[in-house]
């Protein structure tokens, strides 16, 4: 209903002044006009423009070198095969020089490309490959070539050797039925669902400065003065130590030798390029790329070229959650912009046209998932090599400079949603940075996201880290954070679906989509339940049922992963791992702090629900139990009245005690548990709320919720409030997801919120000024992370009807960014039933 | 919007009365960022003594709970039917929706009280709803605090609006004066159509004056509006003489065929002059608010006029530019015309 400040907001919609620069782009294009961005990157635009639109295609290179070399290595201490592995992958695969590329560096194919990754699903790798062109979501072009490279040689060598396997044999029977729907393991159940074999590590970030401070040279010489320092007789040292300290300097040697065959093409390039201007370019690309990362970097181009060939190799060495992130960016490349600058050697278009070269890379490489599981994980070839900006500085002072105040600027002109931003604030934050960053978001990517160094820092601190490394903290994938020399742990967590526990503690441990099976304890029907302590019991029997399967399935990933798989480059670049010798994917690498995590997906649902149950059932009685369970067994077809009685109930997401309150005890009965049985597991398996997309097809498992949810419905994503739900204000969305945190425990992790304005109530610099208190108080309440969808809602409808013209909307779900019309129709929907938060 | 409160669809009690007046009020709503510095929780307290005719909120007009029947949300009497047996005023209408007897409303002994009606109660699709609740001036004030961490941040708070928050006199003061012991920032929005004493306690408790001044022209103002514009301006005098210090912003709906047209503006601007300090807001006309009618069993009499082009600029360029001719002006434009004479003696 509207009021008068509402009506105005109403009214406006239509006008240019009430759209974001991003919808008046694209309304602009569906009209034929000119695009507005034209002409800001043309350098981008031009190499961009033929892989536009496209389907990916995947190369098979990296999975033939690495799969030939590791059938040759056999037997052989797990960190030298993969550094031999990364060896012969570094000698072989092709190498190529693009258009006006003025970086150097890509592991596949022109256009948009993947990779494989045969060690973490080669059993299953063969059917899927021979599938994915025509995959629903997310489909990928592969040559008849390929396919039978990958049938004939590479699935061959990897069947009964992959680690998916050993991890479906490891976990126990009632374990692996929360876990599969079938007994080999390929298919998910989505409830206690494994993530660590769709990708061989979770999110990370390397230390780039190191390789910009010295390059792999440093290194290898520092290992090999490691190896000079090996006590001859130490049984340790020579059968632990040594390889690891060899697969050091191999890998080291492999990424330079790899630069230099890109240095050696650029040459060729050049001999036979006409145009003197490209041709200077191409002698300075090679001459660059003959010098780094082998050795440190002496300018801003050459550090950009040095920590773009490191994280391209990272690729290479092994799948890494959401692809390794690019650290604290306007930290570690300011000291040589600044020198840049004054020395008159680049100026910020120059830096721009640079950035805008990384940013066309990252775009053209997509996040492949194999595994249909991982498919729907990741919808959207998402993908998040953050960019951290802003923050502090190790020392505690704010560590905003006009580096990330440019990388806004790039934000904002580049028209790709490259790269994933994340802007670090905190008590301090100037307020020119939040300015700034507020403009950004108002352009209506969403970008940047948020993060809390005001949650974050204590946070870890009291997790074991010390202040310095803790305020040096990078972003790391969607909404983590990492101290890149401190955090040790790289196996992904148990995804759980705890709307599947509500559905189990209302039909006695089943499911409707799995039948008579019981899947949890036999907690009774609901229909017996006379109070809402009843219902309690029963859930939280169902609810820590599933936390104990999660840990459970987490001890055998923990032990088994050692013995799978090896990353000698990223431990070379970690202090602890190479101070050590000890490869990260070991189990302990000693003084490293081990953060993994437990998922919650479907928070609001369950919350929702369970306060719809008290409200109406066991306090007002207007509904009886078998009344519920009568609708949701019928998904509520004849049964409307009760769909909007349960709808009427208080929710989550407004600020109401009556729902916060469940909010907080659930929240409470998970941590607490993840507090007291981490030290069983030796790590920090903690509470956290990131689902990615995954609320999607986890919500394709559960029937229909007493929150009025309809069966097979995605799920709440992260601590946002239900779709729809939210009926008050933005304000209260924060407030709710303050009122269910418990401050005193410390058993948690990230907590992902999206927060929806219509361009209309942020307008103008009043409007921006609003966006930046509404900030300050996300910083003052010490929430982990917030990101903004500021979009219209009729937007997203056109472009669901029309999606030839919205083709470039970018939206922002669950921890990222993606091209709207790449998704999927369910979660198109998803997106469209959130509440859309005009200035109410 | 905070605390319990499920707004004006009903729902959930809202927080507890407390002691001290009670008033009526149609909803709180927070992260309002149009009406008073920073982000504000407004208060939208029911009753006005004005029937401007495009009111876009009508349901704040009468000063007793009053039931809205909005029939796209109802999902039909085969399907629920549960309003009917809430009160006999409900009855099975055409088209597989209820239909509500208003006659019998006006006499329904709960709204009369001041109390909730049933039927408030009786719809889970929120189809049929029941405008205004009664709030204790403390519930109130808290519900506002629960937004304290934006409001600090901003320099918002609270602001009262409506309906005519003075109609509801003693409940306004008292929430005024509980807002200023809780240190909230308090801004009103006033139409003025009301007794200078009690807009001149308000004032007292108020950091910021929101006062809507629709027209300077009579008898305009008696026909769109119901009232003449006389008591408004004069309290406006008042308040910005005994007030020097409190900030005052004036706003103006431009509504086209009352107020749009050149001379309007100019008189308002002429007025505008003799009240120096205030600043000034023209908003546009929008119909958003017709559908309310209908569902309060009324008609929206503006039918679907529209502001001109270019009309909103136009009127805030007049009001900020008129003057009045001044006593120079006129004492030139009198030579001017004893010149004339001389010439023709």
């Amino acid at each position: 209903m509207g009021e008068e400040t509402d009506m105005r907001e109403l009214e406006s919609l239509g006008g240019a002044g009430s759209l974001s620069p991003q919808e008046a782009r694209l309304g602009a294009l569906a009209q034929g006009l000119p695009d507005p961005l034209a002409g800001r990157n043309k350098r981008a635009e031009a190499l961009i423009a033929g892989s536009r639109g496209k389907k990916p295609v995947i190369d098979v290179e990296r999975a033939l070198y690495f799969t030939r070399s590791m059938a040759a290595t056999e037997g052989q201490p797990l960190v030298l095969r993969w550094a031999k592995a990364l060896r012969h992958v570094a000698e072989n695969v092709s190498v190529y020089c693009q258009g006006d590329q003025l970086l150097l560096g890509r592991v596949g194919k022109p256009g948009r490309h993947g990779i494989l990754y045969p060690e973490l699903d080669g059993d299953f790798l063969g059917q899927a490959v021979a599938s994915l062109p025509g995959r629903a979501g997310s489909p990928a072009d592969v040559s008849p070539g390929d396919v039978r490279l990958v049938v004939g040689e590479i699935a061959p060598y990897w069947k009964g050797r992959t680690y998916h396997e050993a991890l479906s044999l490891a976990l126990p029977p009632d374990v692996h039925a929360l876990t599969y729907d079938d007994p080999w393991g390929l298919v998910s159940r989505f409830i206690v669902n494994e993530t660590s074999s769709f990708r061989s590590s979770i999110q990370w970030v390397h230390d780039y400065e190191k390789v910009l401070r010295g390059g792999f040279g440093a290194i290898y010489e520092e290992a090999g003065r490691k190896l000079g320092a090996l006590d001859p007789h130490g049984v340790l040292d020579q059968t632990e130590k040594r390889p690891f300290y060899e697969a050091v300097r191999i890998v080291c040697q492999a990424i330079a030798h790899w630069a230099r065959r890109h240095a050696d093409l650029a040459e060729a390039r050049a001999a036979e390029e006409t145009d003197p201007a490209r041709r200077g370019e191409l002698a300075r690309m090679a001459a660059i790329a003959r010098r780094v990362p082998w050795e440190g970097a002496r300018d801003f181009r050459e550090a950009l070229q040095s920590q773009w060939f490191t994280q391209l190799f990272s690729r290479l060495e092994q799948k890494t959650g959401t692809i390794v992130s690019n650290g604290r960016m306007d930290q570690y490349l300011y000291p040589f912009y600044e020198r840049d600058l004054a020395a008159g050697r680049i100026d910020p278009e120059g830096a721009l046209e640079l950035l805008g070269c990384m940013w066309v890379g990252l775009y053209e490489f997509v996040d492949l998932y194999i595994s249909p599981a991982g498919g729907a994980f990741n919808e959207g070839y998402a993908h998040w090599e953050a960019v951290t900006i802003g923050g502090q500085r190790p020392d505690g002072t704010d560590a905003t400079n006009g580096l990330s105040h440019l990388f806004l600027r790039s934000k904002r002109e580049f028209p790709l949603h490259y790269p994933d931003l994340a802007a670090r604030v905190h008590a301090r934050s100037p307020r020119s940075f939040l300015m700034d960053v507020a403009e950004t978001i108002k352009d209506g990517s969403g970008f940047p996201k948020l993060i809390n160094d005001e949650e974050v820092v204590p946070l870890y601190v009291k997790k074991g880290a010390e202040f310095s490394e803790a305020l040096d903290y990078a972003v790391s994938g969607c909404t983590e954070a990492r101290m890149p020399n401190r955090d040790t742990y790289t196996s992904g967590g148990a995804y759980v679906n705890f709307a599947a526990a509500l559905e189990m503690a209302l039909r006695d441990g089943k499911t409707l989509r799995t039948g008579d099976a019981a899947l949890g304890p036999r907690t009774g029907d609901a229909r017996g339940f006379e109070s809402f302590d009843d219902l309690w019991e029963a859930y939280e029997a169902q609810h820590l049922n599933l936390l104990r399967a999660a840990f459970v399935q987490q001890y055998h990933v923990n032990k088994l992963r050692a013995r799978h798989f090896a990353q000698p480059m990223g431990s070379a670049l970690h202090d602890l791992a190479f101070g050590h010798g000890v490869d990260l994917h070991q189990e302990r690498v000693p003084g490293g702090l081990d953060f993994g995590y437990v998922e919650f997906i479907g928070f609001a649902t369950v919350v929702d629900s369970l306060s719809a149950l008290k409200k109406l059932v066991f306090e007002d009685r207007r509904l009886t139990m078998a009344q519920v369970m009568e609708a949701l067994d019928h998904d509520f077809v004849g049964h409307e009245a009760v769909r909007a009685l349960l709808k009427s109930a208080p929710a989550y997401g407004n600020d109401d005690p009556y729902a916060d309150s469940i909010a907080k005890r659930l929240d409470r009965l998970s941590v607490e548990f993840c507090q007291k049985y981490s030290k069983d597991l030796g790590i920090n398996n903690d509470i956290r709320y990131v689902p990615f997309t995954s609320h999607v097809p986890f919500g394709k498992v559960v029937s229909a919720t007493p929150n009025g949810r309809v069966a097979w419905f995605p799920l709440s994503d992260g601590t946002s409030p239900s779709q729809g739900a939210d009926v008050n204000s933005p304000t209260a969305i924060l407030m709710s997801n303050f009122n269910s945190k418990n401050n005193d425990l410390s058993a948690r992790a990230a907590r992902m919120l999206n927060v929806k304005f219509t361009p209309g109530c942020l307008r103008g610099d009043a409007g921006t000024g609003r966006l930046v208190d509404f900030i300050r108080a996300f910083v003052d309440l010490k929430l982990w992370h917030v990101q903004f969808n500021v979009i219209n809602q009729e937007t997203l409808l056109r472009a669901q009807s029309d999606p030839d013209s919205y083709r470039d909307l970018i939206v922002r779900i669950a921890g990222y960014s993606a091209y709207f019309t790449d998704l999927s129709r369910d979660l198109q929907n998803d997106l469209i039933a959130r509440t859309n938060h005009g200035s109410v | 919007m905070a605390a319990c409160d499920h707004g004006p669809q009903g729902g959930t009690p809202g927080p507890p009365l407390g002691d001290g007046p009670r008033g009526l009020v149609f909803n709180v709503q927070g992260f309002s960022v149009h009406d008073g510095p920073g982000i504000r929780t407004m208060v939208f307290m029911k009753g006005c003594p004005l029937r401007c005719r495009w009111c876009s909120n009508p349901e704040s007009q009468s000063p007793l709970p009053e039931p809205a029947l909005n029939p796209g949300r109802c999902l039909g009497l085969g399907k629920c039917g549960l309003c009917l047996p809430a009160c006999p005023a409900i009855s099975a209408g055409p088209g597989d929706l209820p239909s509500l007897d208003r006659r019998v409303c006006r006499e329904c002994p709960d709204a009369l009280a001041k109390a909730v009606p049933r039927c408030g109660q009786a719809c889970p699709a929120r189809a049929l709803v029941v405008h205004g609740r009664p709030m204790g001036a403390a519930g109130a004030i808290a519900a506002v605090e629960r937004d304290s961490v934006f409001q600090a941040r901003s320099g918002g708070g609270l602001t009262l609006t409506g309906g005519e928050p003075l109609a509801q006199g003693a409940f306004a003061l008292a929430l005024l004066g509980l807002a200023r012991s809780a240190r909230v920032g308090a801004a009103m929005e006033t139409s003025g159509q009301a007794p200078y004493g009690l807009l001149r306690e308000a004032a007292a408790r108020l950091d910021f004056l929101l006062y809507d001044l629709k027209s300077a022209d009579p008898a305009k103002h008696l026909e769109y509006v119901g009232a003449g514009p006389e008591t408004i301006m004069g309290n406006l005098i008042s308040v910005c003489r005994d007030f020097p210090d409190l900030p005052v912003t004036v706003r103006t709906p431009v509504v086209p065929g009352f107020n749009d047209d050149r001379a309007s503006a100019e008189a308002i601007g002429y007025f505008l002059r003799e009240v120096p300090g205030v600043s000034h807001e023209a908003l546009p006309y929008h119909a958003m608010g017709a559908q309310k009618y209908a569902f309060l069993g009324r008609t929206y009499e503006m039918g679907d006029v529209a502001l001109g082009d270019g009309a909103l600029e136009a009127f805030r360029e007049t009001v900020a530019t008129a003057r009045r001719p001044g006593k120079a002006a006129r004492q030139a434009a009198a030579r001017r015309a004893a010149n004339v004479r001389d010439v023709g003696d």
